[in-house]
C-alpha cells in the first residue's frame, strides 16, 4: 500500500473520530433532558438515512452548498479571503430570476441563458473586491464584508421596483415561467439537475487545479507569492481569474437554487450560502474533489436537524452549534499537529520504507 | 420640512447618536482585539449574545442593569473562548470568528427558544431598557442643553470610552503589552510578556464591549430581542475599525462618518427616495474611503 495515501487515511479517520466526537459533545446537552436521549440522537444521526427520499434531500440540501464550497477554494486557493461569495449568490439568483421573466423564452434552453447571466451579473459581487485590492491595496475582506450589504439592498431595489408581484401579499418576483425550471429528480424532494451541474463542476475545478498548467500556476500564486513573482508568473492576472471562477460559481450556485427550487424570487435578506461555502472549503482542506462529501456532510446534518425540529421539538437551528464547533475542531492544530498524530505518521511512513 | 430644517433639528441629532452608539461600543472592541494581533471578526455574534443575554436576564431579574451586567458577562465569556480556540487549541482567528457569529446566529435563536418558546422574537418578555440620562445643569444651556441632554446612559458610556481607550493604550502597561503583542508577539515573549494572557485579556475586553453594543440594540436602540437583530452592524464596525486607523478617536471619526451617512439614509427616506438605495450608503461609504485611503499610502510608501 502507498505509504502517503495510509498516511492521509491516518489523518482521515481522526478527523472522523473528532467530527462524532463533537456532534455528540454539542447534542448531548440537548438529548439528556429529554424522555428518550437515545431518541434524540437516533433520530439526528439515523434519520437522513432512513429512506432515499431522505436521502434525497440531503442531496438536495448540498447542492447549493457545493458550489459555494467550490466558490470559496478557488477564491482561497488564490490567496485572498476574499467573502464576496455570499452576495455573489444572491445576485446571481436575483439576475437569473430577471432573465427567466425579461428576456424572451429560449427554449430548452431557457434556464441554461438564465444560469449564464445569474453567474455573469453574481460575478461582480468578487471581482470587485479582488479588483480593489490588486490595484489600490484596500484589504479584501473587509471591502467584500460590507459589499455584501451593498448589494444586499441594491437587489432589493431591483426587485421591488422591476420584478415585484404587485398581487403577491410580500415583497416577491412574479411567477419564474416553468420553461425557466429547472428539471426535479427525486419525486418527494426538491432535488433537481442542479446537483448533477454541481458535481461536475466540482470534478472540473478539481481537474483544472491539480492537472492543467494554469490550476499549477494558481496554487503556486495562493501557497507563495514570492515564488510566483520570482518564476516571473503574471499573479495579477492569475488572482483575478480565480476570484471572477469563484464569483461566476458563486452566481450560479444562487442561479440553481431559485431556479430549482423555488416557484419565485423572495430573498430580501443574504441566504446565507455563502458562509456555509466557506465552511466546506475548509472541512475539504480547500481540495475540489472533497468539497461533494463535505457537503453531502453537511446536508446529512441540516436533514438530521430537520428531523430534529420534527419529531422530537428540538430546534433545527442546533446544527448551526454543531458546525461551528466541528470548524474549530478540524482546523485546530492542536489535534492535527499534535506531536503523537505527527509520530504515528512518521512510523507509519517509516515501516514502509523499510518493507 | 426643508432638508436644512432637518439638519439642524435636534431629532436628527439624536438619531446620529443613536445610530452611532452600538457601532461605536463595537468598533473601540475591535480595536481592542486588533492591536493585540487577534482581529475579532465574531463581533457580529459577540453583539447578538450580548443583545438577548440582556432582554433575557433584565426580564427575568427586573433589572436594566443586572441585564446589561450579563451581556457583558456573556460577551467577555465568548471572547474567552475565542481566544481558547484560537492559543489553546491552535485553530485559524479568522475561522474563529467565522464560528462564533455561526454558534451565536443558531445558538441565540434556541436560546429565545427555550427561555420563550418563540423563535423569532422576545415580544412577549417584560425586558428592562437603559435609561436616558438628564444631564443636570448642562440641559438648562440655551441650544446646546436640549442636544446634549437626555441620551441613553450608553451612549454617553461610548463617547467616555473613547478617551479612556485612547489613554489605556497609549499610557498604561497593559496597552503598552498590547501593542508589543500586536506588533510582534516573538519580541514581547523575550521580555517576559505572555502573548497568551494579553490576547485572552484583549478578546475578553473585546468581547466585554461586543456585549455592551449588542446591549444596547435590544434595551436602549429598541426594548426587544429579535433573530438576528444585529443586521451586519459588527460587520459595519469592523470596516469602522479599519477606517479608525487603529486609533480611539479615529474610529470615533469613522463612526461619526458612518453614522451620520446611515441618518441621511433614514431621513432621505421622507422625501420619497427609495428606500432600499438609502439603506446602501453606509455600507458604500467604508468601501470609497477605504480604497481611498490605501490608494493614497501606496503612491506615498513612506506610509505607517
Amino acid at each position: 500500500m502507498n505509504r502517503a495515501l495510509l498516511a492521509g487515511l491516518v489523518r482521515l479517520a481522526i478527523t472522523l473520530a473528532v467530527i462524532a466526537a463533537v456532534i455528540l459533545a454539542v447534542l448531548i446537552p440537548f438529548a439528556l433532558p429529554h424522555d428518550q436521549p437515545g431518541a434524540v440522537v437516533a433520530a439526528f444521526l439515523l434519520g437522513p438515512l432512513s429512506s432515499v427520499r431522505h436521502l434525497g434531500n440531503v442531496a438536495e440540501y448540498a447542492t447549493p452548498i457545493a458550489f459555494t464550497g467550490l466558490a470559496a477554494t478557488v477564491v482561497f486557493r488564490s490567496g485572498l479571503f476574499n467573502l464576496g461569495i455570499e452576495s455573489g449568490v444572491f445576485l446571481g439568483g436575483l439576475a437569473a430570476t430577471a432573465a427567466a421573466l425579461l428576456l424572451p423564452s429560449f427554449g430548452p434552453f431557457t434556464p441554461l441563458v438564465a444560469i449564464i447571466v445569474g453567474a455573469v451579473v453574481g460575478s461582480i459581487s468578487c471581482v470587485i473586491p479582488g479588483e480593489l485590492r490588486l490595484r489600490w491595496d484596500a484589504p479584501e475582506m473587509v471591502t467584500s464584508l460590507v459589499l455584501n450589504f451593498a448589494i444586499l439592498y441594491a437587489g432589493v431595489f431591483f426587485l421591488n421596483y422591476y420584478l415585484r408581484d404587485p398581487a403577491a401579499g410580500s415583497l416577491m418576483s412574479y411567477r419564474i415561467p416553468a420553461d425557466a425550471r429547472l428539471d426535479r429528480l427525486l419525486s418527494g424532494t426538491r432535488l433537481n439537475s442542479g446537483a448533477i451541474v454541481a458535481l461536475a463542476a466540482c470534478l472540473t475545478v478539481g481537474i483544472w487545479l491539480y492537472f492543467t498548467r494554469s490550476g499549477l500556476n494558481l496554487r503556486i500564486v495562493g501557497q507563495g507569492p514570492a515564488f510566483a513573482a520570482h518564476l516571473g508568473l503574471p499573479s495579477r492576472r492569475i488572482i483575478m481569474q480565480a476570484q471572477l471562477v469563484g464569483g461566476l460559481i458563486a452566481g450560479m450556485a444562487g442561479a440553481i437554487q431559485v431556479l430549482g427550487l423555488y416557484p419565485r424570487f423572495s430573498w430580501t435578506q443574504l441566504p446565507g450560502l455563502g458562509w456555509t461555502g466557506i465552511i466546506i472549503a475548509i472541512l475539504a482542506r480547500e481540495n475540489p474533489f472533497y468539497v461533494v462529501p463535505a457537503a453531502l456532510f453537511l446536508g446529512y446534518l441540516q436533514v438530521g436537524g430537520d428531523f430534529l425540529a420534527r419529531d422530537i421539538g428540538i430546534p433545527s437551528e442546533v446544527v448551526g452549534l454543531v458546525t461551528a464547533a466541528i470548524m474549530l475542531a478540524v482546523t485546530a492544530s492542536a489535534i492535527f499537529q499534535h506531536p503523537a498524530v505527527l509520530r504515528l505518521i512518521r512510523r507509519i511512513r517509516r515501516v514502509e520504507a523499510a518493507q | 420640512m426643508t432638508g436644512l430644517a432637518i439638519i439642524t433639528d435636534p431629532a436628527t441629532f439624536a438619531t446620529v447618536l443613536r445610530v452611532m452608539t452600538p457601532l461605536l461600543i463595537a468598533a473601540l472592541g475591535i480595536l481592542i482585539s486588533d492591536r493585540a494581533g487577534v482581529f475579532n471578526l465574531g463581533m457580529e455574534g459577540m453583539m447578538l449574545t450580548g443583545a438577548l443575554a440582556g432582554v433575557l436576564v433584565s426580564a427575568w431579574t427586573g433589572s436594566a442593569w443586572l441585564g446589561l451586567s450579563a451581556a457583558i458577562v456573556a460577551g467577555g465569556l465568548i471572547g474567552a473562548l475565542m481566544a481558547f480556540a484560537v492559543n489553546g487549541l491552535g485553530a485559524n482567528l479568522i475561522i474563529a470568528g467565522i464560528a462564533v457569529n455561526l454558534a451565536a446566529s443558531s445558538g441565540t435563536t434556541l436560546g429565545l427558544f427555550f427561555a420563550t418558546g418563540d423563535k423569532g422574537m422576545s415580544g412577549a418578555l417584560r425586558s428592562g431598557v437603559m435609561p436616558s440620562l438628564d444631564l443636570p445643569f448642562v440641559r438648562d444651556i440655551p441650544g446646546i442643553g436640549p442636544l446634549v441632554s437626555g441620551h441613553n446612559v450608553l451612549t454617553y458610556g461610548a463617547l467616555l470610552a473613547v478617551p479612556l481607550i485612547s489613554l489605556m493604550m497609549a499610557r498604561t502597561a497593559f496597552g503598552l503589552r498590547i501593542r508589543a503583542v500586536g506588533v510582534d508577539p516573538k519580541a514581547a515573549a523575550t521580555v517576559g510578556i505572555s502573548v497568551k494572557l494579553i490576547q485572552l485579556q484583549a478578546l475578553v475586553l473585546s468581547g466585554m464591549l461586543g456585549g455592551m453594543a449588542g446591549a444596547y440594540l435590544s434595551m436602549g436602540y429598541v426594548s426587544w430581542f429579535a433573530q438576528d437583530m444585529t443586521a451586519g452592524r459588527g460587520f459595519i464596525a469592523i470596516a469602522i475599525e479599519v477606517m479608525g486607523m487603529g486609533t480611539a478617536w479615529g474610529t470615533l471619526a469613522a463612526t461619526i462618518v458612518i453614522a451620520i451617512a446611515e441618518t441621511l439614509a433614514i431621513t432621505m427616506q421622507t422625501f420619497g427616495l427609495p428606500n432600499e438605495l438609502m439603506q446602501m450608503i453606509p455600507y458604500v461609504v467604508p468601501i470609497v474611503i477605504l480604497t481611498i485611503w490605501t490608494a493614497r499610502g501606496r503612491a506615498r510608501p513612506a506610509g505607517r
